[in-house]
């Protein structure tokens, strides 16, 4: 729940509005739990046995069966009350920050001064231009999307994503909602224990959810994050202060970041890939290889591959490029990480890609366990936002 | 760490989703009336939690004071209770989806046909 956040930029939600939360979050665990499993039930008990009775065979992919389940009424009311729930969440947090949106801005503009704690810094470039693909749509269903500005110096749209974030978590994502790049670098850092990064990029980091986790894992490292978002810039700076976290904030779009040749040792990004159109991922991942020292890093935690995924369970995943005004995830999806990295100028051989544990839903030892042994295996539980989610991670080494 | 003040500011946030807006059903007003059924379920979910709020209150002093409602906190076994309570709830009032995957389960197809429609 959003009463969780824990540092200054913290809004205060009236108890209703906190109990409109609380039966946003259970609604959200009813959807993508019970009724996600209802779902699953009918497809086996009589989508898929309807298929085969007329083509002589089952759905090859996920558009198929897709086109097969989405005249099912529980198709629909599954489809309708996920939409429904995900605006919810962004319409109960919405007022308190609204209340608050011009103190936020005073309280933000204060941590970015504030020379007592960390000593983190904030570029912001106002020639930097939110690209038209983002411009146009609100991501997630989330009004004002990530970039929205409503007055000066604002940081009212972070302010949304953080406190929707821990409504839309259900717990998943951990205290510090950062779970996914805690259990992916927990991971990582365990299986190249010899590897000491020095610089840290991270790359459409909206807030700094997955940045300072970088720096709990790398604490000798320095660690940059950046977005096009100014609201969420701002606001990543100013939470990164209020923890006391030394970490540098950067107004700038990941294909032309302006950072010289071989600057980084690891260059991440965390959900950020799949909101982007193929070919401006393309140009991502080149800027990647030309900011990577030579034995630096890239890796990208992201939804699985439809390739590694059976044919429901692709169509399960897809359904937010559809239906969450996601519309490249589906593409993102349908591609294939190790080609792309490829044709980004990485060996074939430096490809790589495993499948990490939860850390909040397993504990830490069901990661480390993993090290020895974790390959990218799809199944239902890889990249599905559910108990019991598994995360997926590809990348490669430049040498 | 500072106070977070509820202080009224002048800006005014987007409620609203913009551009095309998703439609699930074929008959006209069917997704507003989802729309509709879903924030009814929410606010009288606010009105049970508030409720138990009350309770819980007047159970701790005896007396209810407007500022101790809105302070109280839960304690860990209170907040589970109302967890759970919370989620038997939701699926009493969506029972009907549930019902349609389980009545395809099982021996659902051994079921003996009614007689002809007149």
């Amino acid at each position: 729940m959003s009463e969780n956040i824990n540092h200054d930029l913290k809004v205060d939600h009236t108890r209703d509005e906190r109990a409109r939360q609380h039966f946003v979050s259970g609604m959200r665990s009813y959807v993508l739990n019970d009724l996600a499993g209802n779902l699953r039930t009918l497809y086996g008990n009589k989508v898929e046995p309807a298929f085969e009775r007329s083509q002589g065979r089952k759905p090859a992919d996920g558009p198929e069966v897709h086109k097969a389940m989405k005249g099912e009424t529980l198709f629909k009311y599954y489809s309708s009350l996920r939409c429904n729930t995900q605006e919810m969440v962004w319409r109960s947090v919405l007022p308190a920050v609204e209340r608050e949106s011009d103190d936020l801005a005073a309280r933000a503009t204060k941590l970015h001064q504030s020379n007592s704690g960390a000593r983190g810094t904030l570029t912001m470039d106002g020639s930097v231009q939110v690209p038209r693909y983002l411009e146009a749509l609100d991501v997630h269903l989330m009004p004002g999307s990530y970039h929205e500005q409503h007055r000066d110096a604002d940081v009212s749209q972070g302010a949304v994503y953080d406190n929707g974030l821990s409504v839309f978590a259900m717990g998943l994502l951990g205290p510090n909602m950062d779970d996914i790049t805690q259990s992916v670098s927990t991971f990582f850092a365990a299986r190249y224990p010899n590897f000491k990064p020095k610089k840290i990029l991270d790359m459409g980091c909206t807030i700094g959810h997955s940045t300072l986790a970088w720096k709990d894992r790398y604490p000798d490292a320095e660690v940059h994050g950046i977005d096009v978002a100014a609201p969420c810039v701002r606001y990543g700076h100013a939470r990164a202060q209020s923890y006391g976290v030394e970490a540098h904030f950067h107004q700038k779009d990941a294909e032309f970041t302006s950072f010289p040749d071989e600057s980084f040792d690891v260059i991440y990004s965390c959900m950020f890939l799949h909101e982007v159109p193929g070919k401006n991922i393309r140009n991502i991942l080149k800027e990647a290889k030309r900011m990577l020292k030579p034995g630096g890093v890239m890796l990208h935690y992201e939804l699985p591959p439809n390739k590694l995924m059976s044919a429901y369970d692709g169509f399960y995943l897809d359904w937010d490029a559809f239906y969450n005004k996601e519309p490249f995830y589906k593409g993102f999806r349908d591609m294939d990480p190790a080609d792309e990295c490829a044709t980004a100028g990485f060996k074939n051989d430096q490809f790589f890609n495993f499948v990490v544990p939860s850390m909040s839903f397993y504990g830490k030892d069901a990661v480390l366990k993993e090290v020895s042994q974790a390959k990218a295996e799809g199944d239902s539980n890889v990249g599905r936002f559910a108990d019991g989610v598994r995360w997926f991670t590809f990348g490669a080494w430049k040498n | 760490m500072f106070a977070a003040k509820a202080t009224k500011s002048n800006t005014k946030l987007r409620y609203g989703v913009k551009g095309k807006q998703l439609r699930f059903f074929d008959a006209q007003g069917v997704d507003e009336l989802v729309s509709i059924a879903m924030t009814l379920a929410q606010e009288l979910w606010v009105v049970k939690e508030r409720l138990a709020t009350v309770e819980a209150a007047a159970a701790k002093k005896g007396v209810i004071l407007g500022d101790e409602v809105e302070g109280l906190q839960f304690t860990p076994e209170q907040r589970a209770t109302l967890d759970a309570e919370k989620k038997a709830y939701i699926d009493r009032v969506f029972f009907t989806l549930r019902e349609q995957a389980e009545a395809l389960e099982g021996d659902a197809d051994d079921e003996p046909p009614p007689p002809a429609m007149p």
